[in-house]
């Protein structure tokens, strides 16, 4: 509560000194312009546009239905422009007299192609996007229309070739982010994350877990960075996908980049926007149908539990989300500000689940010169949640409900479970993001960007099961703190030059480094003498533990593009690297890039308004090891209080970066008056050098404390190839109304390279990584006979599929209704991969009776099942397999995954100003996110989008995994569950 | 400006940007970075280090006697699985008495880690300067370096040595022997004691019955040498049997459908008539449902009552059954091989054993005494990662097992209807995937 006031309390100072800063005077002899923005397609008004008088610092935005106001106009003559992502700017010319009114509307074109906006993600500063040989993921995030929950909620299903998958439903969890499958299976395929030009930490914060023993006793998930962003604070994003595109980022964007650019201020006076969020979550079943219940089963658990839910409804509940924000912007020729504060609070649909977020913001724009520009950007997080353990934890509610009568209880009275519930396991994070931008321009063809960034979260994680709790009556605390560090220094200095009348020359260079650092403590406490709120230090034995890892990475890049006629263009360049990681016989590295871009509809012989580019590019990029991962290293284990040695890391001073090299080539096309907009790329990337974790041989007995015995080597490939396309058409049009409908589809198709010394190896949940397959594949022992009614054959090594999806289809359409009504959907499909639910494996094992062997059950008349059931001759191989607790196996549980979901569905209308006294503009919407779930006939429980513990982090508490991280399995979770939210918002 | 003079604006220019870039790019390229925590491989050599070299040499052979300690303790039916599987417990073919080569991993990487730890810490040692040589250090190395061997002597079906071609096991009792030598001839105290006792129960081992009885009768009454385990917070350094058998978290082990709960049955909630094999009633059930049958018992073993319970590796006891086994086995001598029983027992506080021809301590059959000794050896050696390489060593010189053992040593479930596994069992434990998959030499 203490967090939340103090939170609050920042807001309010924000909010105050905002308003000190832009309230103005208001004179009688001013003039007043208004009007609307549409699109000139479909006549929608047009929200977020940026009106202003040009050369003055008076504008405004428009509001939801399009309007805007401009107040204080001293009479005179002004060229007004209108601005706007995806459409062609606009200007007028307009008088204003002394205490007049001019009302001046606009009608945008939209531009499908947007081929002169400016890009900045993955250029040398900025280009515009006919210049780009490379595909850009873009989301406009005034085009969204239901309020976002979070970042990872705004790019679902929104970026051809990006996966974005929750991998649970509890609080504060974070998403696993995809580009183009995987390019690493030992280092992070997070795409790494810049705000505003800051470069955040990027992989998931640090899981809320003791240090020592189990390490599952948490509510095993990890939270993103990502979503420490305010999701309304954002303008736009740019995603670009794989090395062909990321060379200038070097040494660690082989993954792709995600660049967030946040709301900037305008010109003119302030215009506040204040929006108030209600909704809740709500679980839809992910269990079995309760109809193929054997009739000796009883239909509901002791606590009320039934199978759709896999028995632990009971302990769902509507969870309430409530969220408020405010925002200012507005500002002068020289100064334009951008002031935002939010908080929510958010409920979990588990019983101890809950967030609580609060942001501010300030963004602000100077010029203190006309060649002079200088931008600071600061945002501070404070994200607070508390979880209920779960996951495969035999301390947690999920586990002990889902393994009913034979959990580690041996009944599933709700009470009894409900002690579960006495572990507090909190999780607060303080996230600063602050960094600036100064553009000088000495000569109009010299630009130097020189750009500072600074990232700090502080994560503590509390873990608590007091004195008396059901599953250690003598108390563990786990208090740990972490603190994540990144200092960004990026200098990009623009020399433009004319080679001949026809060719102009960008000259770009620069250097950048960055460096993270990453410290955590913890404190360990067990045994207390008695209840009460304990500290570490009152406990009867205590334990403490420290990491420190800084890694520095820097280079230097130099980047020229050729300007032929304005409609080709060749860009050339390279980046050179060195990683503070990198072994100590290895060197700088050196990125090469090449890409051309040809604007086919500027030619003469193209006619008609329809425009294309075609475009290719080729480029490399990497990954750099961990930290530790070049030298020879031992550990400090201690035996018994004495000091010990043991081995860490074999060493591998020739260890360097993995090295991505991708090409693609597509086009982007407009046509039919831009009613029909298609963007097409292959792709084909290969990353050699791969970092594999190289099984050394046991005998040799160089084994770290945890029972590993790899050591990375740069030996493999990996190959990844696909298509993205992309269809958006205004299908239907009319005077107030339209009918927009898109679809994307994208292909990934991966291959392991192997040389023959190097073993194949597991990366976890039956995920294997073997010459020829997929990154990684599903391999296991496999019935080969599932369908006959007879002992399973089972083979050894069989191939099932890949973990990853091959194929996304991507569908979304939004409908203009009249009086600004707008609905909105969005779905998504994927398919071609199989997951194991390791989940059910556990429980029949242990001879739980398991939902997912119902019709077992009910063919064997026995639950559950061994050879002396009734009709235990009557089953079939794969249902021995699976449900015999004598005979099951994890692999038996590999499924094929396919799914679609509906991922959002939104209507929003515009109210009546007149009904908000002062109000320019209102809206309210109604949404519902994850409402819809569709899985293939073969899937037979939970979600396949739900994960491990150890899920969507590279690293694991004890240092390097090998890769579980890699492996989307299921464990025993619950999956995200679906969100209503009604949101009001209003601009004055 | 002529087209000359542009250029050269343009040369002189690019030059100077090209400075500027070049002097930017080669600042930021220091990354020269030292991060804390883990030891450079080079610091082992430092004279200051060997205390913390002998010392994870113990560690690892103590993690190594842990799991396969606790896991053959399962196989040869000295507890029984009450709940968890998998990572934390008896797998479901483990329970069937099946040890197979994906499931057994940790154990031989575990013994691995010791031996390899043990001889680079000795190489590390020897190389320094002989001044700076801490002999009980060193004496102390070679010890855990002969335990460790022994261990995986005794349980492993085969020596694979540093990536080599995969040997008989034998290869680690004669490696165990010359480093109990070198421990006997570099320590003192108990370390030569243990020395010449494990080098006995080695020869034993071996069939060198001459050199095992020669070297047995040299320990004294009341000698105990064993590997120390700590309740540090910290389930790693903890015994892993009684983790795994205790309360919380797991209740995953009972002595339900074990021979121990015929033999040795409760009185008043506790069963502790032969201390040497006590156990609790505990009136609760394990903490999950075991594969075989369901949720069964948790009625746990009581021999090793705290996490740091240390798990005995030489004693006077076993030098006794050595010469016992020596009279019986081989001298036929059955009722000298019985006195030395009884005198077990006696000093457990246990009633001697009679023969059934005269009902006193005279006149055993060879069935008899071989029967009560194979008991004895049980329960002398309970829960200590040595039953399962004695029935490998009996069943291997063709002992009669099916007849001699107790029933319920013989099934996997308390079901003595089913007949006897023993045909199935496996008695070692196999070269482990992760050695077939990586060792070119064996199949990789």
């Amino acid at each position: 509560m203490n967090s939340f006031a103090t939170a609050l309390g920042r807001v309010a100072a924000v909010v105050a000194v905002s308003l000190a800063l832009v309230a103005a005077p208001v004179s009688a002899q001013n003039g007043t312009v208004t009007g609307s923005v549409t699109d000139a397609t479909s006549n929608a008004g047009l929200q977020s546009v940026q009106v202003y008088l040009v050369g003055t610092g008076l504008g405004t935005l428009t509001n939801a239905s399009g309007r805007f106001l401009i107040l204080n106009v001293p009479a005179g003559s002004y060229t007004i422009r209108a601005e706007r992502l995806g459409y062609g700017t606009q200007e007028m010319q307009i008088e204003v007299a002394a205490g007049g009114t001019v009302q001046q509307n606009f009608s945008l074109d939209s531009e499908a192609l947007g081929l002169d906006e400016i890009v900045v993600t993955g250029t040398a500063g900025a280009a515009r996007r006919r210049e780009i040989g490379n595909t850009i993921g873009q989301v406009d995030v005034a085009n969204v229309v239901e309020p976002p929950q979070s970042v990872d909620d705004l790019l679902q299903g929104r970026v051809s070739g990006m996966t974005v998958t929750p991998t649970s439903g509890n609080a504060g969890g974070g998403a696993k982010i995809r580009l183009r499958g995987n390019v690493s299976v030992a280092q992070s395929n997070q795409p790494i994350i810049y705000v505003d030009g800051v470069r955040i930490r990027s992989d998931a914060f640090h899981k809320n877990v003791p240090p020592t023993g189990y390490p599952g006793r948490s509510g095993n998930d990890v939270a993103s960075p990502l979503n420490n962003i305010n999701p309304a604070d954002i303008e736009r994003i740019e995603v670009i996908k794989g090395a062909a595109a990321t060379t200038l980022y070097g040494t660690e964007a082989a993954a792709g980049v995600i660049q967030i650019f946040t709301k900037r201020g305008h010109r003119g006076a302030a215009q506040w926007t204040a929006s108030v969020e209600q909704g809740f979550q709500n679980m839809r079943p992910f269990g079995v149908d309760p109809a193929l219940r054997p009739s000796f089963e009883d239909a509901e658990s002791s606590a009320g539990g039934t199978a759709d839910y896999m028995f632990i409804n009971p302990w769902l509940k509507n969870a309430w989300q409530q969220r408020y924000s405010l925002s200012v912007g507005g500002g002068g020729e020289d100064l334009q500000y951008f002031v935002s504060g939010s908080w929510e609070d958010d409920e979990g649909v588990l019983p101890n689940d809950l967030q609580k977020t609060a942001t501010i913001r300030g963004n602000f724009t100077f010029s203190p010169a006309e060649n002079l520009q200088i931008q600071w950007n600061t945002s501070f997080t404070n994200d607070e949640f508390f979880n209920t353990a779960a996951g495969n934890n035999a301390h947690g509610l999920t586990l002990n409900v889902y393994r009913r009568e034979a959990n580690y209880f041996g009944n599933e009275d709700k009470e009894n479970l409900d002690l579960l519930l006495n572990q507090e396991i909190v999780t607060q994070i303080d996230h600063l993001i602050t960094g600036g931008t100064a553009t000088y321009t000495p000569f109009s063809n010299f630009t130097n960007r020189l750009s500072v960034g600074y990232d700090l979260a502080n994560q503590e994680n509390r873990n608590l099961r007091p004195f008396g709790f059901v599953r250690a009556p003598d108390g563990i605390l786990a208090d740990g703190r972490s603190e994540f560090e990144t200092v960004t220094v990026d200098y990009v200095g623009t020399y433009s030059f004319g080679l001949t009348d026809n060719i102009n020359s960008s000259l770009s260079f620069g250097g950048q480094s960055v460096t993270s650092e990453i410290l955590q403590t913890v404190a360990y406490g067990e045994d207390f003498p008695g209840p009460g709120a304990p500290t570490v230090t009152t406990a009867g034995t205590t334990l403490g533990f420290e990491t420190r890892e800084r890694v520095v990475n820097a280079g230097f890049f130099v980047q020229d593009v050729f300007d032929i006629s304005d409609k080709y263009f060749l860009t050339a360049g390279f980046r050179i690297d060195g990683n503070s990681a990198f072994g100590q016989d290895f060197g700088l590295q050196f990125y090469p890039k090449l890409s051309a871009s040809w604007v086919v509809s500027d030619e003469d012989f193209w006619s008609g308004a329809s425009q294309l580019k075609l475009r290719a590019a080729w480029g490399q990029s990497g990954r750099a090891p961990g930290a530790f991962d070049a030298v020879q290293t031992y550990d400090g284990v201690g035996w018994g209080g004495a000091p010990a040695f043991y081995p860490r890391v074999l060493g591998n001073a020739l260890l360097g970066p993995e090295r991505t090299a991708e090409w693609e080539f597509g086009f982007d096309g407009s046509f039919l008056a831009d009613r029909l907009s298609l963007e097409a790329t292959y792709y084909n990337q290969k990353t050699t050098d791969a970092l594999f974790n190289v099984r050394q041989t046991p005998s040799s007995g160089f084994i770290d404390i945890n029972g590993g015995n790899s050591q990375l080597e740069n030996v493999g490939e990996i190959k990844n190839s696909g298509i993205e396309f992309t269809v958006n058409a205004a299908v239907l049009q009319g005077d107030d109304w339209a009918w927009d409908l898109g679809a994307s589809v994208s292909t990934n198709s991966s291959e392991v390279g192997l040389p023959a010394e190097v073993p194949e190896f597991s990366v976890g949940g039956n995920g294997w990584i073997i010459d020829g397959e997929s990154v990684p594949v599903i391999r296991g022992e496999k019935v080969m006979n599932p369908d006959a009614i007879a002992d399973p054959i089972i083979e050894d090594d069989q191939i099932y599929g890949p973990n990853l999806p091959t194929r996304i289809v991507g569908l979304f359409t939004t409908v203009s209704l009249p009086k600004g009504l707008r609905l909105s959907a969005r779905g998504e499909y994927q398919g071609g991969h199989y997951v194991t639910a390791a989940v059910a494996n556990s429980a029949v094992s242990r001879s739980v009776i398991w939902a997912g062997c119902y019709e077992a059950y009910a063919i064997a008349g026995a639950a559950p099942i061994t050879p002396a059931a009734p009709n235990y001759n009557q089953l079939t191989a794969l249902q021995r397999a699976r449900c015999d607790s004598g005979e099951t196996d994890s692999n038996f549980w590999a499924e094929k995954a396919d799914f679609f979901k509906i991922r959002q569905l939104a209507l929003q209308a515009p109210i009546p100003e007149s009904w908000i006294p002062g109000a320019t503009g209102a809206s309210v919407t109604v949404s519902g996110s994850n409402i819809f779930r569709w899985t293939n006939d073969e899937w037979t429980h939970f979600d396949p989008e739900m994960g491990t513990n150890s899920d969507n982090n590279p690293i694991s508490r004890d240092g390097v995994s090998t890769g579980d991280f890699l492996v989307t399995s299921i464990s025993e979770h619950i999956p995200a569950p679906a969100t209503w939210t009604l949101a009001f918002r209003v601009v004055f | 400006m002529n087209y000359q003079s542009k250029r050269s604006g343009v040369r002189s220019n690019l030059t100077r940007i090209m400075t500027f870039g070049l002097v930017v790019g080669l600042g930021a390229c220091d990354t020269d970075v030292v991060n804390p925590g883990p030891i450079a491989a080079d610091f082992l050599d430092d004279p200051a280090a060997q205390a913390a070299i002998a010392n994870g040499a113990g560690r690892a052979a103590a993690d190594a006697l842990n799991w396969i300690a606790y896991t053959t303790a399962a196989v040869a039916r000295e507890v029984h699985p009450s709940g968890s599987t998998g990572s934390f417990g008896i797998t479901p073919k483990q329970q069937e008495g099946l040890l197979e080569f994906d499931e057994i991993g940790t154990h031989w990487s575990n013994a691995h880690r010791a031996r390899f730890l043990a001889a680079d810490g000795i190489e590390r040692i020897m190389a320094l300067d002989p001044g700076d040589q801490d002999q009980e250090n060193l004496a102390q190395l070679y010890l855990w370096a002969g335990y460790n061997s022994r261990l995986m002597g005794e349980t492993f079906c085969n020596a694979v040595i540093d990536g080599g071609a995969a040997q008989d096991s034998d290869v680690h009792l004669q490696e165990a022997l010359t480093y109990f030598g070198q421990a006997e001839a570099l320590g003192s105290g108990d370390v030569v004691t243990a020395s010449i006792a494990a080098q006995a129960s080695i020869h034993a081992f071996l069939g060198d019955w001459t050199e095992a009885v020669s070297l047995a009768g040299m320990i004294p009454a009341d000698f105990s040498y064993a590997m120390p385990y700590y309740d540090l917070g910290d389930d790693t350094q903890a015994n892993r049997i009684y983790v795994a058998g205790k309360a919380l978290p797991y209740k995953a082990h009972s002595q339900i459908f074990t021979w121990i709960e015929q033999y040795n049955p409760e009185t008043g909630g506790v069963a502790d008539n032969d201390p040497r094999v006590s156990w609790l009633v505990s009136g609760e059930n394990g903490d999950a449902a075991s594969s075989c049958c369901g949720v069964i018992e948790w009625n746990p073993q009581t021999k090793y009552e705290d996490d740091n319970a240390p798990i005995e590796l030489s004693s006077y006891e076993e030098m006794q059954l050595i010469l016992a086994e020596n009279e019986i086995v081989n001298n036929g001598d059955y009722d000298a091989g019985m006195a030395i029983v009884n005198s077990l027992r006696t000093a457990a506080g246990v009633a001697a054993e009679t023969s059934a021809a005269n009902g006193d301590a005279t006149g055993f059959t060879a069935d008899e005494a071989l029967g009560y000794f194979l008991r004895e050896h049980a329960i002398e050696q309970w829960l200590e990662g040595r039953r399962l390489p004695a029935l490998r060593r009996w069943n291997d010189a063709g002992v009669d097992l099916e007849s001699l053992l107790q029933p319920l040593e013989q099934v996997g479930d308390g079901d003595t209807s089913t007949g006897s596994h023993l045909s199935t069992r496996d008695f070692c434990i196999p070269i482990s995937e992760a050695e077939v998959d990586t060792n070119p030499n064996i199949g990789g």
